[in-house]
């Protein structure tokens, strides 16, 4: 039995080890290709060991600091403030949701499954977002569509309410005279910290790296996201793949950036969220292990 | 039309016996601050996910904006002709059933095969290190995937044919014209970016498993293997359960990023990469039809909706607390 | 399961009330932000959005506001996703009074789905210096069924084939440019760099993942190239060019090439544009339609001066005049100011250089009459108004001509779109919606075939049969019935 816990761990040790490899390695390759310089990516081919040690690429963003600096400041306004929104409301439907004793229990939960299916699509979406709540081109347009709160997430955070809050804690709290807001804030959220934490990774995650509301709902330079320059960069090489421009627009063409500093832009959009996230990671899977079992 | 229902649904409310009605008011009355705390979530789901179901009628609609969205024409299914009139219906339907396919059985049985690996290594730093690590792809957005894919897989500049098949002896390939390959490279993808957040909620499932479970099992003497099939897979069977119907009510949506950047939208490799999301991304580019792509995603979501139902009802009948609803 | 069923009524019904005043709201809010000068939304696509946008848009209302009481807002999109944003504002009634339309961001559909306004009244009205300034045949190629919805540029109208090439190179192995006239002669040309530069592929895309053919070509695409007329001609009789004869021997050529070693390896997936790849020294030539002043654009890109060959005659063709047109949406509740500006933009020398370069003494500086440089200090890399948009800005001519450039270029401008051949169809424009299905089949077909077979990657031999046998099972011959009803029924209001 003993021998067969050491082979377990040896195997278990081993594949890990070539799994977190495989996961940090393209990694390195988009690091070391955007400290080479353009030339030598376009003879010698991407390679992990720079093959002409350039700064190049960075002293162009350097150039264009302004704007790049921006786009950073978007990005984090965006999903510090959206987490937050989106972490509260998720909160407080999910905690309504997992009380056995709310009426038509059932029928809300089923509002909220139902929206993980059916959708109305974009131009829809587009049309009740700029018609009735003119959110374009305002950085709410950002924050708003789509991402503020998402259906699975909160039946991600009533399951957790449901098996990790002793129904008890919640009786007695209101036996000792306090308001459903007071059991919510004092007792229902203190105990709740990893299933927070959980959401809160989801969601600046999804806030770090979307670019979509941005390619929709966004047409002023600056509410542009790091994400979003990214992307416009991308559809930009795609678009003169598939048109034919004539000669009229190649000046525009011959201001997309090169490949280094492609890869420099997307080394600086994901370091920061690599940074962060150790944070979040101790309470993770705690989070979730509460959250996922269904009760 | 309004009132009708309204004195239907009081017609309702009058027939219930008096006392029925005064505890459901009192009920009702104690819920309140409940309902309050719901308000702004149930108020976005109605903006963000109710409002825009109604564009759904576009999808029956031939649009003329000189008419105006409700004033243009109805043709019926018209616009769900494309969808299955070409052979392009065939392609694109089966390439985003199988992908979608096997994404759920790979990534459910890597996912919980690492979460068993990692829940057994016994020391933490070690541990925190491969999790954090495993985790990492997940944090990147597509955008990035797809430049990280093309360092790798350029044909002239590219990691693989620039660097590692030479090294093996092996003749260079156009990753990017070669349809036979793209199976793979997409189904690895997928795997790389997402097992590390699937991979985390299983072994937050196994971390609830009683510890004495497994302590019975050592003393009748049942080895690691054993513990796993009998004790760890039942006890996380709610949750892959749970996971699994949530991916096949979504199952004929594909990862838009997966399957329209990473392959640099390369016309050549269309038979094995395109899918509904990017057929109907691709028409509305070249005809900026927004029928066709309203009716689109209205047989995504039908199709994902009755799947789910079955699904759950499959499991219903085989275990009810499994079900999801 | 009863009560359920009513309070989800409720619900939608509560839905649907929460969905109709709001077509009240969105009129009001589009009605609010005209005080007294009526302010034109203008939406254009542009490689990049300048930082002195506001500055220089001040500077021009300051000129507008005096001479046709109009305000302008300038809404600067990326190419990459114009199409999507222009779709969506088209399809949502958003505010846009003036919109860069084109044939290929699908002008045509936009006509016939009620998009586009109907210009031919406000032309007549407020348009004379646009009738004044545009050739009738050239203002006239924009009509989809005989209705004018956009107003296309006064630039180069016409383009020739041609191969643009690295100067230094060209001398120094005594290549003659003008004795360079037909494939076979470039095929030497690049096989002399073959031999002597080895680690310069000779000839590379000129765009990422472009097909050849979109610039090497020798027939009238009549729009999305699904139906082709081969010499602009062919009696208005509608072909599949990839069944064409002269298809088949094109692709074989370029087999040839690529197993020679003439092309770049794999050219389908490469990212870089042709001249991103001559400035990095990866590169000896791309292919470029050809016009007055190209070279000393191409030098600009490229970093290094370049030198082109003629492949062909100048032409031109419905799809390269509509390549930059200006369109009012429907939507637009201001037309009549829209139409004012855009015929000021023919006529005003001064708007068209704010536009165009952006404020004097700032921007630019004059070097004289018609040629401008940049001020001290100043250059392509920080230059606060980059939009180069020129060619959009109405009547191009008007521009001031940069330095280096040939001050003539706009007489020799003007005297290439009067010496062009005008395509038998030109004027013609094709609606797909009657065939949108099989146009979305086939150009799924066609994108997976063409890039491969036009840059010789894959074999001829057995792929092109197979590629026809694909597009027709697609529908290509229900697409030129189609085209060819059209043109038929176009021919006949031509006469």
């Amino acid at each position: 039995m003993y021998r067969s816990d050491r082979i377990t761990n040896w195997i278990s040790h081993s594949f890990l080890l070539i799994l977190a490899a495989g996961s940090i390695i393209p990694l390195i390759l988009l690091l070391s290709s955007s400290f080479s310089s353009e030339a030598s990516i376009l003879k010698e081919g991407y390679s992990f060991f720079p093959k002409e040690f350039s700064f190049a690429a960075y002293e162009y963003l350097l150039t264009n600091s302004a704007s790049i600096l921006r786009a950073y400041g978007v990005t984090i306004f965006v999903t510090v403030f959206g987490t937050f929104v989106s972490l509260a409301m998720t909160a407080f439907l999910a905690y309504a949701l997992s009380r056995r004793d709310l009426p038509y229990r059932n029928f809300f939960t089923f509002i909220v499954f139902f929206t993980l299916l059916f959708n109305g699509g974009l131009v829809p979406t587009y049309l009740v977002f700029t018609q009735v709540f003119d959110i374009k081109n305002t950085i709410w347009a950002l924050i708003v569509p789509g991402l503020l709160m998402n259906g699975f997430n909160v039946l991600l955070m009533r399951t957790f309410f449901m098996t990790s809050i002793p129904e008890p804690v919640i009786e007695s709290a209101r036996m000792d005279g306090a308001g459903e807001f007071r059991t919510f804030f004092s007792i229902i959220l203190p105990l709740s910290l990893p299933i927070l934490a959980t959401i809160g990774l989801l969601q600046t995650i999804f806030y770090w790296n979307d670019w979509f509301n941005g390619l929709v709902y966004i047409t002023e330079p600056s509410l542009f996201s790091i994400q979003n320059m990214l992307n416009r960069m991308l559809s930009d090489i795609q678009f003169l793949a598939s048109s034919n421009l004539g000669t009229n627009t190649s000046s525009a063409a011959s201001q997309i950036p090169t490949t280094g500093v492609r890869m420099a832009i997307a080394v600086i959009g994901i370091l920061p969220i690599l940074i962060a996230y150790p944070f979040f990671q101790k309470y993770l899977v705690k989070g979730i292990a509460l959250g996922s079992v269904k009760g | 039309m309004s009132e009708v229902t309204v004195k239907n649904l009081q017609a309702d409310v009058q027939s219930l016996p008096v006392r029925k009605v005064n505890t459901r008011l009192m009920k009702l009355k104690r819920a309140l601050p409940l309902f309050i705390m719901m308000l702004p979530g149930l108020i976005y789901l109605l903006i963000n996910n109710y409002l825009p179901m109604f564009g759904l009628i576009i999808a029956f609609k031939d649009i003329n904006f000189a008419k105006g969205i409700l004033a243009s024409d109805w043709i019926g299914f018209k616009n769900f002709e494309y969808l299955f009139s070409t052979r392009d219906a065939f392609v694109i339907t089966r390439n985003t059933i199988l992908y979608n396919g096997g994404f759920i059985i790979l990534n459910t049985v890597l996912a919980i095969a690492v979460a068993i690996m990692l829940n057994e290594i016994k020391n933490k730093l070690a541990k925190g290190f491969y999790q954090s690590v495993i985790l990492m792809p997940f944090l990147i957005s597509m955008v990035i995937v797809s430049y990280l894919g093309y360092a790798f897989l350029s044909e002239d500049t590219g990691y693989l044919n620039h660097t590692i098949l030479p090294l093996l002896g092996l003749d260079e390939v156009s990753w990017y014209s070669e349809a036979k390959y793209w199976p793979y490279i997409l189904t690895f993808i997928n795997m790389w970016k997402g097992i590390g957040f699937l991979c985390v909620i299983y072994l937050a499932a196994i971390i609830g498993i009683d510890q004495e479970f497994y302590e019975a099992a050592t003393l009748d003497g049942a080895n690691k293997w054993k513990q796993i099939i009998h004790i760890t897979i039942p006890s996380i069977m709610p949750v892959i359960i749970m996971m699994t119907l949530l991916a096949i009510g979504r199952i004929f949506y594909s990862d838009f990023g997966l399957f329209y950047q990473v392959p640099m939208n390369s016309g050549a490799i269309y038979d094995t990469t395109n899918v509904i999301d990017t057929y109907v991304y691709r028409g509305l580019m070249q005809l900026g039809d927004i029928g066709m792509s309203a009716a689109a995603g209205l047989y995504q979501s039908v199709v994902g909706f009755i799947l789910v139902l079955v699904s759950n009802y499959l499991v219903r009948r085989k275990s009810k607390d499994n079900a999801l609803f | 399961m009863r009560k359920l069923i009513s309070i989800m009524l409720v619900v939608f019904l509560l839905l649907i009330s929460a969905c109709s005043p709001k077509q009240e709201s969105s009129t009001n809010e589009n009605s609010e932000s005209g005080d007294d000068v009526p302010e034109v939304n203008m939406v254009l696509f542009s490689g990049s959005v300048p930082k002195d946008l506001k500055i220089v848009e001040d500077e021009i209302n300051k000129l507008t506001k005096e001479k046709i009481n109009v305000k302008i807002k300038l809404t600067p999109i990326n190419i990459g996703n114009y199409v999507q944003q222009t779709n969506l504002m088209l399809s949502s009634n958003e505010k846009v009074d003036l919109m860069l339309v084109a044939s290929f961001f699908g002008y045509t559909s936009q006509a016939a789905k009620g998009q586009l306004l109907p210009l031919d009244d406000l032309v007549d009205k407020y348009g004379s210096d646009i009738k004044k300034v545009m050739d009738k045949d050239y203002l006239n190629a924009s009509k989809v069924a005989g209705k004018l919805y956009a107003v296309p540029t006064q630039r180069d109208m016409a383009s020739a084939s041609g191969i643009m090439m690295r100067k230094d190179l060209v001398e120094k192995y005594n290549i003659d440019v003008n004795k360079v006239k037909t494939l076979d002669d470039v095929e030497s040309v690049l096989k002399t760099i073959k031999d002597n530069e080895k680690d310069i592929p000779p000839l590379v895309p000129s765009n990422p993942g472009q097909q050849p053919t979109m610039i090497y070509n020798w027939f009238d695409r009549l729009g999305d190239g699904l139906g082709v007329l081969p010499k602009y001609d062919n009696k208005l009789k509608v072909v599949n060019l990839y069944e064409t004869d002269e298809y088949a021997e094109f692709v074989k050529k370029m087999r040839k090439w690529q197993n020679e070693g003439l092309l770049m390896k794999n050219p389908g997936t490469n990212t870089e544009t042709g001249a991103n790849l001559v400035k990095s020294n990866v590169g000896f030539s791309y292919l470029s339609p050809l016009k007055p002043g190209v070279d000393s654009q191409e030098s600009k890109n490229t970093q290094m001066p370049m030198v082109s060959a003629s492949l062909g005659e100048p032409v031109s063709t419905t799809f390269g005049v509509t390549t930059m047109m200006w369109g009012i949406p429907q939507s637009s509740k201001i037309p009549e100011a829209a139409m004012k500006f855009l015929n000021l933009m023919y006529q005003d020398k001064e708007l068209v250089n704010l536009l165009s370069w952006g404020i004097e003494g700032k921007h630019y500086e004059k070097v004289s009459e018609t040629l401008v440089k940049y001020p001290e200090g100043v250059d392509a890399t920080n230059n606060g108004y980059n939009l180069n948009m020129n060619f959009a800005m109405g009547n191009s001519f008007l521009s001031y001509i940069f330095e280096g450039d040939d001050p003539t270029l706009w007489h020799q401008t003007d005297e290439f779109n009067k010496s062009a051949i005008k395509s038998k169809a030109l004027g013609f424009n094709f609606d797909s919606s009657p065939v949108k299905t099989e146009v979305t089949a086939v150009t799924n077909v066609v994108n997976k075939y063409t890039i491969g077979l036009e840059n010789g990657v894959l074999d001829p031999e057995t792929e092109l049969p197979k590629f026809i046998k694909e597009l027709k099972a697609a529908g290509m011959d229900k697409i030129i019935a189609e085209k060819q009803k059209q043109l038929d029924e176009w021919a006949k209001t031509q006469k």
